[in-house]
C-alpha cells in the first residue's frame, strides 16, 4: 500500500502556492485474479492489437483518436490534449472558499490526498489548519490526464484531502422519486424516530467486512491446503559462458582444484 | 497515536508508535528496532552511505502486508539527504540516502525493517563498487549447502587474486562480496565475470550448484544470481535487519567460522540476532570494512 | 428524470419494511477517446497474449488464478468462485444510525436515490424520509446487490431518500500513512490566513462551473478535422511560495481581496 504519486504540481489561493503532490487515498480491497494461459498457467497480458495489420502494437505506436464519423478516427497527441487548458494542467488554482455545511455529498466523486513537496510543509499545514478552524473547503479546476475536474479540497484531520466533484448537470433531478407529500402520521413518527433512537451508534466503517471477500478467501485457503499451487514457467535463459579468456582460466583454476582436492 | 520528539544531532524526529510489537512472535517492538539501529550504526552507516535507499516497510509488523519504497517519501526533513536516480521506467526519481544516524533512525521509524541498496553510489551509479554472488538455495537444500558453495567459490576467486567477503542474507542463503572500488568495471564486466564463474560452477558442481534463473531446476540446489549484478538491482546491506518471525540480521561472517559453522552441519546456527550482531560488531568491528575499502581488478575481463 | 430501475429492495429494520427501487443519481457525460495504430489510424482491439509464448489465447484457454506467491497461482473454477457469492436476498439490513454529520466523505462511494416500490409495501417512505431527516441521522446498511456485498447509508434529502455505497475501512488509506510532519504556524499567520478565506467565501452553487475543458476539446477536435493547425501551447507553471514569504504573501493576498 505505498503512498504512490498520481500527479505533481501545486495548488494555490491568491497570492499563495503550495508545491504538493496528489496521491491515492482508497485502494480498492477487491481480491484480484490473474488470467492465465490454462496450458501452462502462464500468466496472460494486455496487448492491443491492430486488426488491419494482424499483429500486436507496441505502447510507443499506439495513439488516441476520436470517432468523427463511423470508423473514422482523427488522432490526438498528448501534447494537443495537454494544451487545451494550460493554464491548469500544473496547478490547482482555489478560485472560492464554500461553506462545508452548504455542500450536498452527492457531488463528491473520486477521493485524493495532498502531501506537500519539499518546501510546501509549512504553508501546507497553515492551509489545513485555516479551512479545518473556518469549516471551509476550496473550490478549483485542475486537469488530470485528458480530463479537467471541478475539486473541492478540504482539511481531513490535519491532511488536505481532494474530492472531485460531479458537476450540475451530471447530477439527475430527483423529480419523482419521492411520492407525493401526504399526511404524516405524527404518532408512527414518533414510534420510528424512538426506534431510531434505539439504535445510535457512532460511525465505525472497521465494523463490517465485505462478506464476499472472506467467502473468497475462504476458498482459496480450502484449495491451498487441498493442491500446491501451479507454477508459472519461467523463461529459459541463454547459456553463453563468457568472454574466451575468462572461461579459460576459469577452467584451469577448475582443473587444478579438483586436482588438489 | 503515541508520538515523542527526540533531539539528534540538533534535529529532531517525531518517532510514532514506540511500544508497537513489529515482530509480533518475540514481541520485538518498534523501539527496540530503533534502539538496534541506534547501537548498530556507526557500523552500518558507511555501508548506506552515498547509496540510493530502498525502504521496505512493515507498518503493520512482519506478518502484515509490506511495501517496497524506491521513492524518497516526499515529507522527509530537510536534513534527509536525498539523490536523483533513475527509476525503474527509465525515469529520474528522488531516493533517500541515509547518511547520518538522525537518517537512518527516520528510516527506521517508518518502520523500514530492511535496507536494500545498489551496488553503485549515488554519485556513480553505473560503476559498481563490489561484485556479488547471491546464493540462493533451492528446497531442500539450506544455508549449508550455500556454505559448501561459499567455500569453493574462495578457493576460486583466490586462484584469481581476488578476495571474497561472505555474509548471511539474513534470510535462507549467503552473499559474498568481492570488493572492487576502482571505478574502472561496470555493471556488464561484473555481470559477464559473475555469471561465467557460477557457469562453470554449475558444470563442475552439477548436483550442487545452478546458474540459471528456472525455478523448477533448482530443487536441492544452490542458485548463484549472478543478475544482481545490475545497475537497477539491491542488495539487502550488511546489519540490515530482516523481516522473518524473528529479528535476525544480514550479518558478515569471517571464513573460519563458516568452515566451522559448515562442519557443524546446523543450518540455524548460521543466524544472527539483533543483540548477537551488535556483540559481535563491538567485538570483532566490522568485517566487512574491507568490502568498502579494498581495490581489486577483475581479471580476464 | 433519474435512470431507469437499477434494482429493487427492502429496507428493514425493527418493524420498518419499505420496498424500494434503486435509480442511479449521478450521470457522466465525457468524450470518449479509443486506442489506435499510430501508422494507420485503425481502431486497436485488446487481446490477452500469453508472454510465454507470445501468442494470443482465446477465452477458452484462459483460467483464473490467484498469485500466491511470485509465479505460483491457485487455480480458481468459475462454478466455485460463482458459490462465493452472497445469497440474493433482496434484504437492505439497517444495523445502526449515525450522525449524518459524522460520515466522513471519503468512504463516500457511489450513489442511488430510491424510489417506493408500490407494487410491494412502500407505505413507510415517506414517515422514513421525514423521520432521518428530523434527526439529521444516516442508518448504516448491508445488502447483496449483483453478486457483490454491500455496505452503505442511507440519508434523506429533501423528501428523497438517498443510498449511498460505502467504502470498507480498509479501503480508505488512514492520514497517518501520509506521515504528515506537525509544523509550526504561528496565530498571526493562521488568523490573516482565516481572514483570507472568510474574504473569498461564497455560496455553494455548483450550476456556476461548466465543464469548459469539455468545450475546448471539442473545438480542438473540430479544428482538427477541418484540417486546421492547432497551436500548442506550454502549460503554465506557478512558482511555489517560500516557507518564510508566507506572511507576506497571505497579507498581500488579503489586501488584494479586501
Amino acid at each position: 500500500m505505498a503512498v504512490q504519486g498520481i500527479w505533481s504540481g501545486t495548488i494555490s489561493f491568491s497570492l499563495v502556492a503550495i508545491p504538493v503532490q496528489v496521491v491515492k487515498a482508497v485502494s480498492p480491497g477487491r481480491i484480484s485474479f490473474r488470467t492465465l494461459h490454462n496450458k501452462d498457467w502462464s500468466p496472460l497480458a494486455r496487448r492491443m492489437f491492430c486488426p488491419k495489420q494482424e499483429q500486436i502494437v507496441l505502447p510507443g505506436e499506439i495513439i488516441r483518436g476520436y470517432e468523427i464519423a463511423p470508423d473514422k478516427y482523427l488522432p490526438i497527441t498528448d501534447e494537443e490534449l495537454e494544451s487545451v487548458s494550460p493554464e491548469r494542467s500544473r496547478t490547482i488554482e482555489i478560485v472560492e472558499f464554500i461553506d462545508m455545511d452548504e455542500v450536498d455529498p452527492i457531488y463528491f466523486d473520486h477521493p485524493y490526498y495532498l502531501v506537500p513537496a519539499k518546501g510546501g510543509e509549512k504553508a501546507y499545514r497553515l492551509l489545513a489548519e485555516v479551512m479545518a478552524r473556518t469549516n471551509r473547503a476550496g473550490l478549483a479546476r485542475f486537469v488530470l490526464a485528458e480530463r479537467e475536474y471541478l475539486v473541492a479540497v478540504k482539511s481531513t484531520e490535519g491532511a488536505l484531502t481532494l474530492f472531485t466533484l460531479h458537476y450540475s448537470e451530471e447530477v439527475l433531478p430527483a423529480d419523482g422519486m419521492a411520492p407525493k407529500a401526504g399526511r404524516i402520521d405524527a404518532k408512527g413518527q414518533g414510534r420510528m424516530a424512538k426506534s431510531i433512537g434505539k439504535m445510535m451508534a457512532d460511525f465505525d466503517p472497521g465494523k463490517y467486512a465485505d462478506k464476499r471477500r472472506e467467502k473468497v478467501t475462504e476458498l482459496l485457503k480450502r484449495k491451498m491446503k487441498e493442491q500446491a499451487p501451479v507454477e508459472a514457467p519461467t523463461m529459459e535463459e541463454k547459456e553463453s559462458e563468457g568472454p574466451p579468456d575468462l572461461v579459460a582460466a576459469l577452467e584451469e583454476v577448475m582443473r587444478d582444484m579438483k586436482r588438489s582436492r | 497515536m503515541s508520538r515523542n520528539i527526540v533531539e539528534i544531532g540538533g534535529r529532531s524526529i517525531s518517532l510514532s508508535n514506540q511500544e508497537k510489537a513489529l515482530y509480533p512472535s518475540p514481541g520485538f517492538t518498534k523501539a527496540q528496532v530503533l534502539e538496534y539501529y541506534g547501537r548498530i550504526a556507526a557500523f552500518i552507516l558507511p555501508h548506506l552511505e552515498d547509496r540510493a535507499l530502498t525502504l521496505k516497510r512493515y507498518p503493520n509488523g512482519v506478518d502484515k502486508p509490506f511495501f517496497y519504497e524506491k521513492r524518497c517519501p516526499t515529507h522527509h526533513p530537510a536534513w534527509v539527504q536525498t539523490a536523483e536516480v533513475v527509476g525503474d521506467n527509465s525515469r529520474p526519481i528522488t531516493a533517500c540516502l541515509v547518511n547520518t544516524l538522525e537518517a537512518l533512525l527516520w528510516v527506521a521509524n517508518l518502520a523500514s525493517l530492511e535496507l536494500h541498496v545498489p551496488l553503485a553510489r549515488a554519485g556513480s551509479p553505473k560503476t559498481p563498487d563490489a561484485m556479488v554472488f547471491d546464493l540462493d538455495p533451492g528446497e531442500p537444500a539450506t544455508i549449508l549447502e550455500c556454505a559448501r558453495v561459499a567455500l569453493i567459490l574462495r578457493e576460486l576467486l583466490s586462484r584469481l587474486g581476488l578476495a571474497g567477503y561472505p555474509k548471511t542474507s539474513g534470510q535462507k542463503g549467503l552473499h559474498v562480496f568481492v570488493p572492487l572500488n576502482r571505478q574502472d568495471a561496470t555493471f556488464d564486466d561484473t555481470k559477464q565475470f559473475s555469471k561465467a564463474v557460477a557457469v562453470i560452477m554449475q558444470k563442475n558442481y552439477p548436483d550442487l550448484v545452478i546458474a540459471r534463473m528456472a525455478k523448477e531446476l533448482r530443487t536441492g540446489k544452490v542458485f548463484i544470481n549472478w543478475s544482481q549484478n545490475d545497475a537497477s538491482k539491491t542488495m539487502i546491506c550488511v546489519y540490515s535487519l530482516r523481516a522473518r518471525e524473528m529479528p535476525f540480521v544480514s550479518c558478515p561472517l569471517e571464513w573460519g567460522e563458516l568452515e566451522h559453522l559448515s562442519k557443524l552441519g546446523d543450518p540455524d546456527k548460521f543466524q544472527v540476532i539483533h543483540a548477537e550482531a551488535i556483540r559481535r560488531a563491538e567485538a570483532m568491528g566490522d568485517l566487512f570494512r574491507e568490502v568498502l575499502v579494498k581495490e581489486q581488478r577483475l581479471p580476464h575481463i | 428524470m433519474a435512470g431507469g430501475t437499477i434494482w429493487k429492495g427492502s429496507i428493514h429494520f425493527g418493524d420498518t419494511n419499505v420496498s424500494v427501487k434503486l435509480h442511479s443519481a449521478v450521470k457522466e457525460e465525457r468524450i470518449q477517446f479509443h486506442l489506435l495504430h499510430r501508422r494507420d489510424q485503425v481502431r486497436l482491439h485488446q487481446q490477452m497474449i500469453c508472454a510465454y509464448e507470445n501468442v494470443p489465447v482465446p477465452p477458452e484457454a484462459q483460467a483464473k488464478g490467484f498469485e500466491v506467491e511470485e509465479g505460483k497461482f491457485v487455480i480458481v473454477d468459475p462454478e466455485e468462485l460463482e458459490q462465493t457469492t452472497p445469497e440474493g436476498s433482496r434484504m437492505i439490513e439497517v444495523h445502526e444510525f449515525v450522525k449524518a454529520e459524522q460520515i466522513n466523505p471519503l468512504y463516500l462511494d457511489h450513489v442511488y436515490y430510491l424510489e417506493p416500490d408500490s407494487d410491494l409495501f412502500s407505505e413507510g417512505y415517506g414517515e422514513f424520509v421525514e423521520t432521518l431527516r428530523e434527526m439529521a441521522v444516516a442508518g448504516i446498511c448491508t445488502w447483496t446487490m449483483r453478486k457483490r456485498f454491500y455496505l452503505g447509508a442511507l440519508q434523506a434529502s429533501g423528501r428523497t431518500l438517498r443510498l449511498y455505497t460505502l467504502r470498507y475501512s480498509d479501503e480508505v488509506i488512514a492520514v497517518k500513512y501520509l506521515e504528515l510532519q506537525d509544523i509550526l504556524v504561528t496565530e498571526k499567520e493562521l488568523k490573516i490566513g482565516c481572514d483570507l478565506i472568510n474574504q473569498l467565501t461564497a455560496p455553494f452553487q455548483p450550476e456556476k462551473f461548466e465543464n469548459e475543458h469539455q468545450k475546448r476539446l471539442q473545438k480542438l477536435i473540430e479544428k482538427k478535422a477541418r484540417g486546421e493547425k492547432v497551436v500548442l501551447l506550454r502549460p503554465k507553471i506557478v512558482q511555489p511560495t517560500a516557507p518564510d514569504q508566507l506572511l507576506q504573501a497571505l497579507e498581500a493576498s488579503l489586501k488584494k481581496a479586501a
